[in-house]
């Protein structure tokens, strides 16, 4: 009898300890979680205001702004309150790092649905695909909110099927950070634009007997943003024309080739960078240059490292650089047209005052703002990055593409690390891209 | 006899509660997951009945959920192998360390060697990639005072060592519960065995071999099952810390079933993956018990 106790004991520990423990944790790592750093950071559902006041309709808003964005939104959405009679925005703030999973869970059991929600532009196919998202034609122009109000490239990657899914909020692409002064010791007046300027002004700034690197280049995140960079630089995609997964063509194996020569060959980073490695380098003053999103601004301020911002140069033949973008969707399931009144009032309100959004260090991709003298003073970081709008690309609008890239990561670290040459890991890449995407027809 | 109907009620009512506990957090959970293997589901709202499909598709080969599955599972067993025998040992050292101690020092020890064992996952992740980190990780910089010349030791990218990094910080985070088990193992351990020995003329290392290990012997194989258990879901530190890599050396399967479940939208071959890890730790678990308490009998 006591042994079959064990039994039931041991039978029970592991199967719910195993269903449980997957139900914990963060978020896997290609889900576009962009606030990589704030693992700390967990101030997770925050209602703004307990209830509407009378009268009001209410409107909930989910955002995965937990790290130092969410208190930027926080006052567009009191502001917006403040002078608003119809409508309350109820302002919840999610964990980032498990934000797709509840946004899945609520979803999947259909509960606790917001009405209004933040969606990294590149989700969107997966959602859409799966005819979760409401088209927001009739709500934009019920609300006099325009495509042309907004960046194309953002609005264009949002309208699949003739509809447009989602209303951008800003766009994120890759920018390039760099350490004035390190700058100004070596001598190098500007920031890099191109190959040449780059690797000589990379070779300048090494020294590895003080510990001193160029460019440290990261072996894991967030090369998922700065290695399509190089891709798309050179004309080319990580999909065919027919949204088939190409991840070893020849511009991939030089792109790749070239950041595993900045290690090994140009010898302006150190070997075996860990995960924030980079970071910490670049925190420390130990490493000039830096290319990374956005939302990094807030950890340089903290800092203190009198840094500066500019365009990612241009490695290849043309310019072009990796981005996200957040957008505002509705889900399919709210057919309230009252709520979906106040959504549009809501948008359009947020399209004119998102300066308070761009004070957070994001380039917005409403043109009013981008426009408007306040945003042009923004000088820290902002219209560096809006100068990019331009080239920006956005992940393959293929669903789950983080699931089939998977594989690309694991081998683009392999390379860096000096275990693995670029044409085979890319060759392995594609292989199980294939394999990934073949589990998705199933 | 008329009070017994109370008495069974009475005694009910306090299973009830434990009851209910089991039956949401347990049962329910268990229950579910088992019917999700079986199905098609994309975590999104669409599920259908596909059978054994999920699990033949985890066995066969050159498949994404193949390699998923095995290459965790895998990393998974490394990580059993190489963490179980140090967290045991250790936690059994530290115990017999503290129990050495006189009274005040043992409470302070025991809550010092404990604390980490509150720590969050992040925050231990945080606080280990900080001293584990290539170029301005505090151990390679210590390396470098030393005098050991050369390239600095990638601890969490690259092999053997990435392994002894998450082990050791597993260790440190964790051996604080097997410790605090094994001291009140140790407590229960009669007085005068040892007092008899030592009128015997058995030395310290004598009293061990021959005392204290068959004393605890109960106790060591409660401490060591749980902590296979406990290292088959390992999950946080090589999520956290080394991401799985270099390349795929460090992904644990719960890395992958959270891949395929999140990130694939696949619900129902994660769950076939989580109940089949399930199923091999149940084995594991059992043949450890089976071996370890067979002479009792």
């Amino acid at each position: 009898m006591k042994r079959l106790k064990w039994l039931h004991f041991a039978l029970a520990a592991c199967l719910v300890l195993a269903l449980t423990a997957c139900g914990s944790g963060k978020s896997d790592s290609q889900s576009q979680t962009q606030d990589n750093n704030q693992t700390g950071s967990s101030n997770s559902s925050k209602p703004s205001d307990t209830s509407a006041p009378k009268g009001k309709t209410e409107l909930v808003f989910w955002s995965p702004f937990s790290g130092p964005d969410g208190p930027f939104m926080k006052k567009i959405v009191d502001a917006y309150n403040e002078q608003s009679d119809s409508y309350q925005v109820k302002f919840q703030i999610q964990p980032n790092g498990d934000y797709y999973k509840l946004l899945d869970n609520a979803f999947g059991t259909k509960k606790n649905m917001p009405d209004l929600m933040i969606m990294h532009l590149d989700a969107i196919p997966t959602y859409a695909g799966k005819d979760l998202l409401q088209p927001m034609d009739d709500l934009a122009a019920k609300a006099g909110i325009k495509k042309e109000d907004y960046v194309e490239a953002a609005v264009n990657y949002a309208t699949i099927d003739g509809k447009w899914w989602g209303i951008p909020l800003d766009i994120h692409p890759l920018i390039m950070y760099y350490n004035k002064d390190l700058f100004a010791e070596a001598g190098i007046e500007h920031p890099p634009t191109n190959r040449e300027e780059f690797l000589e002004a990379a070779k300048k700034l090494t020294d590895p007997s003080k510990g001193q690197w160029g460019y440290a280049v990261p072996t894991l995140w967030p090369q998922q943003f700065i290695f399509p960079s190089l891709i798309y630089q050179q004309g080319a995609d990580l999909v065919d024309a027919e949204g088939n997964p190409n991840l070893n063509s020849p511009e991939a194996v030089d792109a790749l080739a070239f950041l595993k020569s900045l290690i090994f060959e140009h010898k302006v980073s150190p070997e075996n960078v860990a995960q924030d490695g980079e970071v910490k380098l670049f925190l420390q003053g130990k490493n000039a240059i830096q290319f990374n999103g956005p939302w990094m601004k807030d950890q340089w301020d903290k800092a203190g490292i009198n840094y500066g911002v500019a365009p990612v140069p241009v490695f290849f033949d043309q310019p072009g650089v990796f981005g996200g973008s957040h957008t505002f969707v509705v889900p399919k399931a709210q057919t309230d047209a009252a709520k979906l009144e106040g959504i549009g009032d809501f948008l359009k309100y947020v399209a004119g005052h998102s300066l308070d959004w761009a004070e957070s260090g994001q380039a917005v991709a409403s043109k009013q703002v981008l426009a408007s003298p306040e945003f042009q003073q923004l000088t820290q970081q902002q219209t560096e990055v809006a100068k990019e709008f331009d080239y920006v690309h956005f992940a393959p609008p293929i669903p789950d593409w983080g699931s089939i890239v998977g594989e690309l990561w694991t081998q683009v670290n392999l390379t860096l690390l000096g275990k693995a040459e670029p044409q085979q890991a890319l060759d392995e890449a594609q292989k199980k891209a294939l394999q990934a995407a073949e589990a998705k027809k199933q | 006899m008329r009070g017994s109907w109370k008495t069974k009620l009475t005694s009910s009512l306090f299973v009830l509660p434990y009851f209910l506990c089991f039956a949401v957090f347990l049962l329910y959970p268990l229950v579910s997951g088992i019917v999700l293997s079986f199905q098609d589901y994309d975590m999104l709202g669409s599920r259908e009945f596909i059978g054994l499909e999920n699990y033949k598709n985890i066995f066969t080969p050159d498949t994404y959920n193949h390699d998923q599955f095995v290459r965790g599972l895998t990393g998974t067993f490394k990580f059993v192998v190489y963490s179980v025998p140090f967290l045991v040992i250790v936690g059994l050292a530290l115990a017999l360390l503290v129990n050495a101690l006189s009274t005040r020092g043992r409470g302070l020890y025991r809550t010092i060697f404990f604390m980490p064992y509150a720590i969050s996952a992040t925050v231990m992740a945080t606080i280990w990639m900080r001293v584990f980190d290539t170029d301005t990780g505090f151990l390679n910089i210590l390396l470098d005072r030393l005098g050991f010349a050369g390239p600095h030791i990638g601890w969490l990218n690259d092999t053997p060592w990435v392994w002894i990094a998450l082990v050791f910080c597993t260790i440190w985070w964790t051996v604080g519960f097997n410790m605090i088990i094994f001291i009140n193992g140790l407590n229960e351990v009669p007085e005068e065995l040892y007092e008899a020995a030592r009128l015997d003329g058995a030395n310290g290392w004598q009293r061990l071999i021959h005392i204290t290990l068959p004393s605890i012997r109960n106790i060591s194989t409660v401490v060591l099952i749980m902590t296979v258990i406990a290292s088959f879901n390992v999950f946080a530190q090589p999520f956290l810390m080394t991401r799985g890599g270099p390349g795929y050396e460090t992904t644990v399967l719960l890395m992958n079933i959270f891949a395929v479940a999140y990130g694939q939208h696949q619900g129902g071959a994660a769950s076939a993956m989580a109940i089949l890890l399930g199923l091999i730790m149940l084995v594991i678990s059992t043949v450890i018990y089976r071996l370890l308490s067979g002479r009792r009998g």
